[in-house]
């Protein structure tokens, strides 16, 4: 067994795991964090996706012990449990982006780190981006729609920040 | 005029507005609760150890080793469970081998008993505190297997001297069945001006919901039953197979329940092997244990799709009306009989065989063939793709040899609305349909007439275009007809409709809420819809897109009844008469007074504490959606790569519940059917081992594929057979894309003068093959 420490969700977790603990298993078994899927066993499907630092990761497809000390957010952190959704997962709604809603934190997650880094992306880049998020209820296209949906409600909210004069 | 008597919530969230789904907001935030997510105090682990051989005899398996692991609690083989008295899953064979007798398949076990006949058929169980023990305990179980010759091809199969997979059936044929007439077909050909023939495969598929199978089972410690969570479509099925299968359960002793479920596709409707053993595992070690299969255990063991080779041929008269149709299959069924799979193979696909179209005669020979290979079942859209597929590919061939415009040729040959109800050649009736107006709205939906210029463009691009057309109708309905809902009205402002019909990711909960609002005239969120327990409601599930316009009805009975009881109830409490007491948006009131009780006011005064209520309907028969799908592709020449590059779609479905819904049906359809046209297929190699086991292997669509859809619902011909005037729209989308998009291509490459060639291509139609076809023409 061995020390593991990381931020989940913005707290800091110690455990002591066995180093062949994946991530995903810790997330879902350890800490009850069942918002994370696992679709697959080869790394494809990009159900267990998280922020990892900020950046999607597949939560299958590293070793617990390699995220050591680093900030992992989960779907669940991303909006308050009780409050406003998160922009994507608004737009996930609002476009009708899922259906049985297996793969949907995942795409939200890797949609949360696209939006990131190009606030606007076009559909090639979308479907690039999600190129390692397999969904077999949508055809995608609503999926799509969604991440649009979703540029467009991040930079509304910016906007409202801004004209409320509220601080970044 | 008429929305403006309704209240307010009828009139933005019932039946025909675009609604968000009530499912959402859960799954969003990962607040869904699907079968792995459930975790019991003192839960065990089940996993399987699964035969490397695809036929090979058990001689002996040794557990000692991973009996005595720590951790491990229990493992269990073949010969335990058939020594404890568990049996083989009831079999559904109704139909006869080709000598008249019976037919015949191998008993379906929990674990194989003496004999594998597929590559990672289950053979033993380890029932541990952890997933790594039970992973360590399956390294040390030791089968001694006589490994035996396979064969994993139908051709093969039945062919003299092939490997025998069930002894009652030497010549691996489990079952066959004959359709229509040979002697009738025989005039009809030898009488016609055109003979039109094709071998066609539809091949094998894995159904591959995101989910994997789960299933998690325990004792109650109280009462001392069964509870088994499982991710089914269809969780009565699951306690009925549950009952036949374990010794000593009593019908009051087991409960099935159903969370989340990640997508069924079909896939989960009938109980597999593996839950039984999960089952029996907890029932005899009184522990909770649950199993969660992996991918790789998906897509060796869990049921595949399709899987039919057929020879199928038309014959036209010289203006090209069809005179027959002549089909011989053979499904590879695989090496056991599931219920649904021979079924949708010898029976459900024929009976679509003829289509839209007036075809009067037919002769169908469908054989079900055993082979060495994962057993084949329900797969979205059931057979109605294998033979919609055959008579669309036939349709356009036919056009092609009698040089008539495909648009043209389908529209000569279609049933017309004066001849509805329509009795085809299997004897099923058609209610409703107006498939000639369906094609020209297609046609214009998709600017037809404009492809001239777009196929330029393309051109000029140095790209390859083709357009195809595919104009069907399918049978929805499972052939079971009956539904019960139950409704409690609570004093907390909920009003809970319980449904045997089975969630599975289409959304069935927000139409059914939507259903309900128009009865009851209040808030969405005022209705909350249960499924998934055995113990408030039974009956057939969901499959065969049944749900809304099966379910539909018995919600909004249901809904009615519960307002005409609670009105009587009103009438005690307002003491009014009950003719007198008018309802409207949650509140009774008495006519012409300001006396008045709210809905749920009312619940709360009854001594139980709530209005009981339930309703229960029959739907005439099956529903007939049918559709015109048009699809255009891109080829490159350079690469063979074939691009979507437009598809629209006229879907005439009744009347429309969910507009939002049904749209993702269609369009999360016609991606399956794409798939299937272009990128999936499952193979086996060598020694009947399964080549495509994994999502790298298998090519399912990914984002990349994603297309902008022109999709249109005609509601004006509304189904005669349901009060909602519904018609089934869960597989619509499916069934049209795999012919249009094959037709699209195969027309690419016509228009260069490759369509012979084109037209012998099998699916999936991947570059390598069409890039073969191109580069045979550079060669020539």
């Amino acid at each position: 067994m061995n020390a593991f420490q990381i931020h989940l969700n913005g707290k800091p977790v110690s455990a002591e795991i066995a180093p062949t603990t994946l991530l995903v298993d810790f997330i879902r078994g350890e800490q009850r964090l069942t918002g994370t899927h696992v679709g697959c066993d080869t790394a494809q499907c990009g159900a267990c996706t998280v922020l990892l630092d900020g950046e999607p990761l597949k939560s299958c497809s590293v070793l617990a012990l390699q995220v050591q000390g680093r900030d992992v957010t989960t779907i669940e952190n991303l909006a308050p449990s009780d409050g406003e959704l998160h922009p994507v997962q608004q737009a996930f709604i609002e476009c009708h982006g899922l259906q049985c809603g297996f793969c949907t934190p995942g795409m939200v997650m890797a949609t949360v780190g696209l939006l990131a880094h190009s606030p606007d992306p076009d559909d090639a880049e979308i479907a690039a981006a999600l190129d390692g998020n397999l969904c077999r209820c949508t055809g995608y296209v609503n999926i799509v729609a969604a991440v649009h949906r979703a540029a467009e409600l991040i930079a509304q909210r910016a906007g409202r920040a801004e004209s409320q004069g509220a601080p970044e | 005029m008429r929305t403006e008597s309704l209240p307010d919530s009828a009139v933005r969230f019932g039946s025909g507005q675009n609604v968000l789904r009530i499912e959402d907001p859960a799954l969003v935030r990962g607040h869904g609760c699907y079968t792995d997510d459930i975790e019991l105090p003192g839960q065990l682990h089940l996993m399987f150890l699964r035969s490397p051989h695809a036929h090979a005899r058990i001689v002996s398996i040794d557990k000692t080793e991973a009996q005595a692991l720590p951790g491990v609690v229990a493992v269990l083989t073949g010969a335990d469970l058939v020594e404890a008295g568990v049996l083989p899953i009831p079999a559904r064979m109704p139909f006869k081998r080709p000598d008249g007798s019976p037919g015949q398949a191998p008993p379906r076990r929990p674990l194989a008993h003496e004999k594998v006949r597929f590559a990672g058929e289950a053979v033993a169980a380890v029932i541990a505190e952890s997933t790594d023990a039970a992973l360590n305990a399956l390294d040390l179980l030791f089968v001694d297997y006589e490994d035996l010759a396979a064969v994993a091809d139908p051709a093969q199969a039945i062919a003299t001297g092939a490997p025998v997979i069930w002894d009652d059936a030497p010549d691996n044929i489990a079952a066959q069945m004959r359709h229509g007439s040979s002697d009738d077909a025989a005039a009809a050909f030898a009488g016609a001006a055109h003979a039109v023939s094709l071998d066609l495969v539809n091949q094998r598929l894995a159904p591959c919901s995101m989910e994997p199978r789960v299933t998690a089972a325990h004792v109650d410690a109280h009462t001392g039953r069964l509870i088994v969570a499982i991710s089914s479509q269809m969780p009565t099925g699951v306690r009925t197979a549950l009952l036949a299968t374990i010794p000593g359960l009593q019908d009051d002793q087991i409960r099935v329940t159903v969370g989340d479920v990640g997508g069924g596709f079909g896939m989960k409707g009938a109980i597999h092997p593996e839950d039984i053993a999960v089952a029996y595992a907890a029932w005899s070690l009184k522990r909770p244990v649950k199993w969660c299969s992996q991918r790789l255990e998906d897509f060796i063991s869990a049921v595949h799709g399709r899987d039919v080779r057929s020879q199928a041929e038309l014959a036209l008269d010289v203006n090209g009306k069809v005179l027959a149709l002549r089909m011989k299959s053979q499904a590879n069924i695989g090496a056991y009989s599931t219920g649904p799979g021979i079924v949708i193979q010898l029976l459900i696909g024929a009976w679509v065989g003829t289509s839209i179209y007036d075809i009067p005669v037919i002769d169908f020979e469908l054989t079900g063939v055993l082979t060495n290979t994962t057993p084949v079942g329900a797969y979205r859209g059931a057979g109605r793709p294998e033979f919609i597929y055959i008579i669309e590919r036939l349709m356009d061939a036919a056009a092609r040899r009698l040089q008539i415009d495909p648009a043209e040729l389908r529209r000569r040959n279609m049933i017309r609305p004066e001849q509805m109800p329509y009795r085809n050649a299997m004897g099923k009736v058609y209610d409703c349909g107006e498939f000639a107006r369906m094609l020209e709205q297609g046609l214009g939906l998709a600017d037809w007439e404009g492809f001239t210029a777009r196929h330029a463009e393309s051109a000029a691009r140095g790209r390859l275009r083709g357009r195809g057309i595919a104009t069907f109708l399918e049978w929805t309905g499972g052939d079971a007809f009956e539904e019960t809902v139950s409704v409690t009205v609570q004093p907390d402002g909920i009003i809970e409709l319980v449904s045997a019909t089975q969630a599975m990711g289409q959304g069935i909960a927000t139409s059914y809420a939507q259903l309900a609002v128009d009865v009851f005239g209040v808030p969405l969120e005022n209705i909350r819809i249960v499924q998934g327990d055995t113990d408030r409601a039974n009956g057939f599930g969901s499959a065969g897109s049944r749900s809304l316009f099966i379910g539909g009805p018995a919600i909004r009975q249901a809904s009615l009844n519960t307002v005409d009881h609670a009105k009587e109830l009103a009438a005690e409490a307002l003491e009014a008469a009950a003719g007198d007491i008018e309802y409207r948006a949650g509140r009774f009131q008495v006519v012409g007074t300001d006396l008045q009780i709210g809905l749920f006011e009312l619940a709360g005064r009854q001594t139980e504490g709530q209005i009981v209520s339930s309703g229960k309907t029959t739907v005439g028969g099956a529903s007939w959606p049918n559709a015109c799908h048009v699809c255009e592709v891109e080829i490159d020449p350079q690469t063979g790569v074939v691009e979507v590059v437009a598809y629209a779609s006229v879907n005439d479905i009744g009347r429309v519940i969910s507009p939002t819904i049904v749209r993702g049906q269609i369009e999360g359809g016609v991606a399956q059917g794409l798939g299937q046209a272009l990128s999936e297929e499952m193979v086996y190699g060598e020694g009947a081992q399964l080549s495509t086991a994994s999502l790298m292997d298998y090519a399912i669509p990914h984002a990349d594929s994603f297309i902008h859809h022109k999709t249109e619902f005609d509601t004006s011909v509304p189904c005669t057979t349901n009060a909602l005037g519904a018609k089934g729209v869960g597989e619509l989308g499916t069934i049209g894309a795999t012919p249009a998009a094959v037709l699209a291509v195969i027309d690419a490459l016509d228009r260069i003068g490759l369509g012979q060639a084109a037209e012998r291509l099998q699916m999936p139609l991947t570059a390598p093959k069409i890039w073969q076809v191109l580069a045979g023409r550079a060669a020539r």
